[in-house]
């Protein structure tokens, strides 16, 4: 397997979406239909892989490289994920000189408003996902409040919470 | 507001983007805490923008969160070296995944410190959402928080409206209704 033609393909894929899974239907089309050098049960892993392991959903592309073409695959499909995220410079440098303006400002502030938005929306679905008793509500409330009241490193939340997840399973 | 170097700040992105379990709107959410909340590296409205602009960049939206992120409080090698922290290490637990997952799934100790880990992630979203509100709220721009607030989340929720969608049509009511202090 050609490697730079392997991490072109994966490009295309992660590049024409616009959020961690929505390149699915490319990597299906190009590698499983087109291409047969994947299988629908390896994609399913590779997903799977890419949701359980920290960090971002999108991450799967790695896990769809190593199925192809061992580590350097892997190594592909890594550089894949990271070589859209630098396009963001360019604008952010642009856009950045014009945020004083008033009429930008007041854009910029509807936009955090419609984001505080949009993660509540998000936090729905994982919340039903991951608050599956009384346990996990108190943890969830614990480190909202300790995180508004405290500002302290997410660091210890994530700390406490695995310890507090292992203590009610032992207890 | 505490003194940032180039070590510290790569720390931060290595840490949170390895630590933060359920895709990329929980880890965005626990960098906001990091860089805008503790910190204050970031102002609120410079993460908004960021924000935003990284739903539109194409490919995994906190990737190019993070290389705004660093590149906007110290430059191009500091993003380069956030995309790297935040990728690297989780491509290789994915490979690791890959080989044996099924392994791991079946742990019940490890699923129950993942649990824990993933409850703790809704609180930090929610903290997130909080963060955005609150100066909104403070500098008496009330009306058009929650309504903004309130729209976007039915919106995306009820009506599965696309985020891009949603942030676009977010920016156009800005332009036209302005808050308190920018009239």
């Amino acid at each position: 397997m050609n490697l730079l033609l392997l991490y072109l393909l994966l490009l295309k894929a992660t590049a024409t979406s616009f959020s961690g899974l929505t390149s699915l239907p490319v990597v299906r089309h190009d590698l499983i239909e087109t291409r047969h050098m994947l299988t629908d049960r390896q994609l399913n892993a590779a997903v799977a892989a890419g949701r359980t392991a920290p960090g971002p959903n999108g991450l799967y592309i790695v896990s769809v490289g190593y199925f192809i073409a061992g580590i350097p695959g892997a190594i592909a499909g890594c550089f894949a994920v990271m070589t859209p995220a630098f396009l963001i410079i360019p604008i952010l440098h642009y856009l950045g000189r014009r945020a004083d303006r008033p009429a930008v400002k007041s854009a910029i502030q509807a936009v955090m408003l419609a984001a505080a938005g949009l993660v509540i929306s998000a936090t729905v679905p994982l919340a039903k996902d991951a608050l599956t008793g009384t346990l996990a509500i108190a943890i969830a409330l614990g480190s909202f409040l300790f995180l508004v009241l405290t500002r302290k490193d997410t660091l210890w939340v994530i700390v406490g919470s695995a310890i507090a997840g292992l203590a009610g399973k032992l207890l | 507001m505490s003194r940032v170097s180039l070590k510290s700040l790569t720390w931060i992105f290595l840490r949170v983007g390895n630590l933060t379990f359920g895709g990329g709107d929980p880890t965005m959410a626990a960098l906001q805490s990091e860089l805008v909340g503790s910190r204050r590296w970031l102002s609120p409205e410079q993460y908004a923008l960021i924000y935003a602009l990284a739903r539109i960049t194409p490919g995994t939206n906190v990737a190019a969160f993070s290389a705004a992120a660093a590149w906007r409080i110290l430059g191009w090698v500091a993003a380069v070296l956030a995309v790297l922290a935040m990728t690297v290490p989780s491509s290789i637990f994915v490979i690791l995944l890959t080989r044996g997952y099924q392994v791991s799934s079946s742990n019940t100790l490890a699923s129950a410190a993942i649990g824990g880990m993933l409850a703790a992630t809704i609180g930090m979203m929610a903290t997130g959402a909080w963060q955005l509100l609150e100066p909104r709220m403070r500098e008496g721009d009330r009306l058009r928080a929650g309504v903004l607030f309130a729209a976007s989340l039915i919106a995306s929720l009820r009506f599965s409206m696309s985020p891009i969608l949603v942030l676009g049509l977010a920016a156009l009511v800005g332009l036209i209704w302005r808050g308190p202090a920018e009239k």
